[in-house]
């Protein structure tokens, strides 16, 4: 109980929300860093989701070729980074986009490869040419898959953010770090809450973007599929 | 070059903080002292000359006919005190003033003087079931480094001189230092610096090193044995104000494990152990990328031992 109200004590301090090391500064260098490597991750992994799917071929490939990706550590990939291009947010940002990438390749090589033949062929029986029906038939069903993968990335670039803080970036994972080195729990504990807090806000607020760039004939059609299996079930 | 072989294993130190408390969790119990020759863990900090002297106590043990584990790089002060007081290590190469005032959490009883220092710890420690044996001449001591660059510009030779101009630079080290009392507020009290902002870093490690290099900072926490500031760059500003305490090197031991032999073979050792011998390992293992494990070796041999 005595740490959850010095937690509290320590976000009622006004001194926290000021300054070089208050929460605002932090949470904007933690949003900051995250979003440029999920932006930077999306725009080398969505095309080669989205292309790959589309021809569905060498899927195999991309899907090992990110379960690799995927088992490369952050920390790792920081380090070395570090070595490489020094202080400053350059490593991070390549550690991060390394995780980013992954799931948003998996993600829209399968949302693209579940698109329902029988759709594509009527695409093309309509004169669609391939180009259109990618974008008006292809990517408008893959969009919930696609987002799924936007969205596990961004969560777990918010988390692992934190460990720009240990090559002297700044982010929450500033107050996990010093609170750490300076035995103040509070601190590091209150670090740690942001962190957790801002990861489920993302998570959140992309799942309202998801839910408005999903076509409304889809939700219509999954909405109608989800009554029909009640109406069956009741039945 | 020699900046990317030595950040490569200072980074294994940050790797060693990140994992320090799983470590602490798994590692079991190092032996207690029997009288006979037992097992004993030893543990280092997470910086290079912590390494080499934790393996000089260890294989000067080892040459006694102990059995050492060895824990290096196990972390920082906030690691490797909790998992000594708990008995998950044995002893560690401790410093005089640094460790009483880790203990006495900041009372400021640290002095210049050795042997009062090393008594009030004592007293210290007793009560935790620890023992600090008997203090090196050896000293590392921190202190305050700023560029070559820097000393011209501002034309600086003591620590004294950046009272004047502190508003204008950027201290840099570890994220510990604006709560430590030979840190930032140390340097407040006793020389009057107000620094215009401070950078947390790590202690006269590769990000010190970067911050120098490409300009982030203009004061960094260096240690006084560091065996390459010259090669740096960097130049160590006199503590003509006497913050820093004498931090000699000292083993802290759980007292279950100081036996009269093992306090005799690790004494025998720090009667022997020097400032100079310091630099020269540290330039040793940061220069010239010899293994902490092989500098440590030789040294004993030079001594004696295993010859």
């Amino acid at each position: 109980m005595s740490v959850l109200s010095n937690v509290a004590r320590w976000f009622a301090d006004p001194a926290h929300w000021s300054g070089p090391d208050g929460i605002p500064q932090r949470l904007v260098e933690h949003v900051q860093i995250s979003a440029e490597s999920v932006a930077i991750g999306a725009v080398i992994a969505l095309p080669i989701g989205i292309a790959l799917g589309h021809y569905g071929r060498f899927g195999n490939l991309a899907i090992n070729i990110s379960n690799v990706g995927r088992a490369l550590p952050s920390f790792g990939i920081l380090v070395i980074a570090f070595q490489v291009f020094g202080l400053g947010s350059l490593p991070v940002l390549v550690a991060l986009v390394a995780l980013a990438i992954p799931p948003m390749i998996t993600n829209s090589y399968v949302g693209l490869r579940e698109v329902d033949p029988d759709v594509k062929e009527a695409a093309r029986g309509m004169g669609y040419r391939e180009l259109t029906q990618l974008v008006r038939v292809e990517l408008p069903l893959a969009v919930p898959l696609v987002m799924a993968g936007i969205r596990t990335s961004a969560v777990q670039v918010v988390a692992t953010a934190t460990l720009a803080a240990l090559i002297a970036g700044g982010g929450f994972g500033r107050y996990v770090v010093d609170g750490f080195a300076q035995q103040d729990y509070t601190k590091l504990f209150a670090g740690a809450v942001l962190v957790a807090a801002l990861a489920m806000a993302t998570e959140l607020s992309l799942s309202a973007v998801e839910r408005l760039l999903v076509p409304p004939g889809i939700q219509l059609q999954r909405t109608a599929t989800a009554q029909r299996a009640t109406t069956f079930k009741t039945a | 070059m020699n900046f990317r072989l030595g950040s490569v294993r200072s980074l294994a130190a940050i790797a060693a903080i990140v994992f320090a408390v799983t470590a602490c969790g798994s590692t079991g119990g190092g032996g207690t002292a029997s009288p006979g020759k037992g097992t004993l863990t030893v543990a280092g900090f997470n910086f290079p000359e912590s390494s080499i002297l934790a393996e000089i106590y260890g294989k000067s043990l080892e040459h006694d006919g102990y059995t050492i584990n060895y824990k290096l790089l196990l972390g920082t002060r906030e690691v490797v005190a909790p998992a000594l007081e708990s008995g998950q290590i044995d002893l560690y190469p401790g410093y005089a003033a640094t460790d009483l005032e880790f203990y006495n959490k900041g009372a400021g009883e640290a002095s210049g003087d050795v042997t009062a220092t090393t008594a009030k710890r004592n007293s210290r420690l007793s009560a935790l079931g620890l023992v600090a044996l008997t203090p090196s001449a050896a000293v590392d001591q921190n202190a305050f480094a700023v560029t070559k660059a820097t000393q011209t510009k501002f034309n600086l030779t003591k620590l004294s001189d950046l009272a004047p101009i502190g508003s204008q630079l950027t201290l840099g080290a570890g994220p510990e230092c604006p709560t430590r009392p030979y840190c930032q507020p140390g340097l407040q009290k006793t020389y009057g610096i107000t620094f215009k902002a401070f950078k947390p870093l790590d202690t006269d490690g590769p990000l010190t090193r970067a911050a120098f290099k490409n300009g982030t900072i203009d004061v960094g926490l260096v240690f006084s044995s560091d065996g390459d500031l010259n090669s740096l760059g960097l130049v160590v500003l006199q503590d003509d104000k006497h913050l820093e305490n004498a931090d000699n090197v000292v083993p802290i031991i759980r007292q279950a494990a100081a036996s009269d032999e093992v306090k005799r073979v690790l004494n025998a050792i720090d009667a022997k152990l020097t400032t100079a011998d310091l630099v020269t390992m540290n330039s040793q293992v940061s220069i010239q990328h010899q293994d902490a494990d092989a500098v440590a070796m030789a040294w004993l041999q030079q001594h004696n031992y295993y010859s």
